[in-house]
């Protein structure tokens, strides 16, 4: 259902992966149950929901046309990958990781999306995080990309994911280029895995159900809460003591070398979130789990909902449900009804 | 993710020609949340009742085509060739004789190559029924 509120709202089709996967419904179904939760657009992977990805021919976009107006929603985005170490022999070269991106940016084009995810350097911060020696489309290969971004009208959104924040140095090269060439098509992009003040509860059934200890891994999730709602940044030299006394398995062991690889954390600010509301492209609005009382588990949504609107953020922001991959281990994940209830959430904190 | 899941209970059989079982066939889906370029896959290794599958038997079938297996890891193996999401990529086993009608346990280890994280291997065990 379209509106003309500045902040719309919107489903990544990420969130029903195992739907797709495991044929409960194909990209149809899928998008129907995007029109069902009451948003009004959608994300798409084209490789994991268009089949004859990387060439789209008319007929599919004829037919995708045809499915936006039954449903009355518009394609957002369209997530752009890079594949630099998709040969064998070799990794892509600058060349061929521009000429990849290309497709997206066409894709996105005929889709009728206004925006690609870029997958880029930064992706997961700064840090060499899996010691790689490869790159993905850097700065350079994204200031190349701009002219085409113009051509086709197309905006680069830059994911900024935990570890990294909105207000991570590591994002100016690229606004620069942008700023410098006069192209105004890479904007920042949100991603609500920054706003984490604790491990998420569907976390803590994965890693039990793997063989850790429920007890320990609780009282961390118990001891980051306690540190967020009493206003403080949550250090694990505080707690590790007590964590050794519970005798951490090989598998506890395993989530809190993951979880503590910064010694001391909090949600990024708020604040700054207001402050660069206005100005970013689009938002992903990840949630694994939500609770009882209808609250995401891991992330103060009335919060970074508030920062939103206070800033004057204008354009949508897209549930992105990642329980599920950390649930299905389990048996079946309802991703559809996890959906639904998100785009409540966010529409409550909206005030709709 | 999906490694409980890649080992599928699908179309496993014998494979016939002529009258006679000239080898055998499971289904594999994805250790993954897109689909990849099948020049991705850097292992596809099978066991079957303990013993280990010769990675010269196997062949691949997905969408209409058919690839040696050992194929998939030449230099020049086409890169816009996808195993798609949520797809079977089906495995034939070329081995005389076919397999014996019933339940056999089936190991399978699945590494494929991921654009911007280290390659995946997800092992999934499972007692397949064999027609």
């Amino acid at each position: 259902m379209k509106t003309d509120h500045d902040i719309k709202l919107g489903v990544s089709l990420y969130s029903y992966q195992d739907n797709y996967y495991f044929k409960k419904h194909d990209l149809e179904g899928c998008i129907a149950a995007v029109a069902g939760s009451g948003a009004e657009g959608f994300e798409i992977f084209p490789e994991s929901m268009i089949p004859e990805w990387p060439y789209i021919s008319d007929r599919f976009i004829d037919w995708f046309n045809g499915i936006k107006i039954r449903y009355n929603l518009e394609c957002v985005c369209v997530d752009h990958f890079s594949d630099t170490r998709m040969w064998k022999n070799r990794n892509l070269t600058d060349d061929e990781l521009f000429e990849r991106s290309v497709l997206y940016i066409k894709a996105a084009a005929k889709l009728g999306a206004s925006a690609i995810r870029l997958l880029h350097e930064e992706h997961l911060g700064s840090v060499n995080f899996f010691n790689r020696d490869y790159h993905l489309v850097n700065a350079e290969i994204a200031e190349r990309l701009l002219p085409v971004c113009a051509e086709y009208n197309v905006m680069m959104a830059l994911e900024c994911h935990a570890p990294t924040t909105i207000d991570d140095p590591c994002h100016e090269p690229y606004l620069e280029a942008a700023e410098r060439l006069g192209l105004p098509f890479v904007g920042l992009q949100a991603d609500f895995s920054s706003y984490e003040y604790c491990v998420s509860s569907a976390d803590i059934g994965m890693y039990t159900r793997r063989g850790g200890t429920a007890e320990l891994l609780n009282f961390f999730r118990d001891s980051q809460r306690e540190a967020y709602f009493n206003g403080r940044p949550f250090v694990y030299d505080d707690i590790e003591p007590t964590i050794e006394k519970m005798k951490p398995n090989e598998v506890d062991r395993q989530f809190l070398a993951f979880h503590t690889r910064r010694r001391s954390s909090m949600p990024a600010s708020y604040d700054v979130l207001r402050d660069y509301a206005s100005k970013l492209v689009y938002i992903h609005g990840k949630f694994y789990d939500i609770d009882e009382t209808g609250q995401v588990d891991n992330i103060d949504y009335p919060k970074v909902m508030q920062a939103l609107v206070d800033g004057g953020y204008k354009g949508y922001i897209c549930s992105e449900f990642e329980g599920n991959r950390r649930m299905n281990d389990a048996g079946w994940c309802d991703e559809i009804e996890y959906v639904r209830k998100h785009q409540e959430l966010m529409r409550k904190c909206l005030g709709r | 993710m999906y490694d409980k899941h890649i080992l599928t209970d699908e179309g496993c059989r014998s494979v016939w020609e002529n009258g006679k079982k000239v080898g055998y066939a499971v289904n594999l889906t994805i250790n993954y949340y897109r689909g990849l370029p099948l020049c991705c896959v850097d292992q596809i290794s099978l066991e079957v009742d303990g013993q280990p599958v010769d990675p010269n038997t196997m062949y691949l079938q997905h969408q209409g085509r058919e690839y040696h297996y050992p194929d998939i890891f030449t230099d020049d193996f086409p890169t816009d060739f996808y195993w798609l999401f949520g797809e079977k990529l089906r495995v034939v086993v070329r081995q005389d004789g076919g397999i014996d009608q019933g339940r056999h346990h089936v190991r399978l280890t699945l590494g494929t190559r991921r654009s911007y994280t280290p390659t995946m291997i997800d092992v999934c065990e499972k007692v397949l029924t064999f027609a």
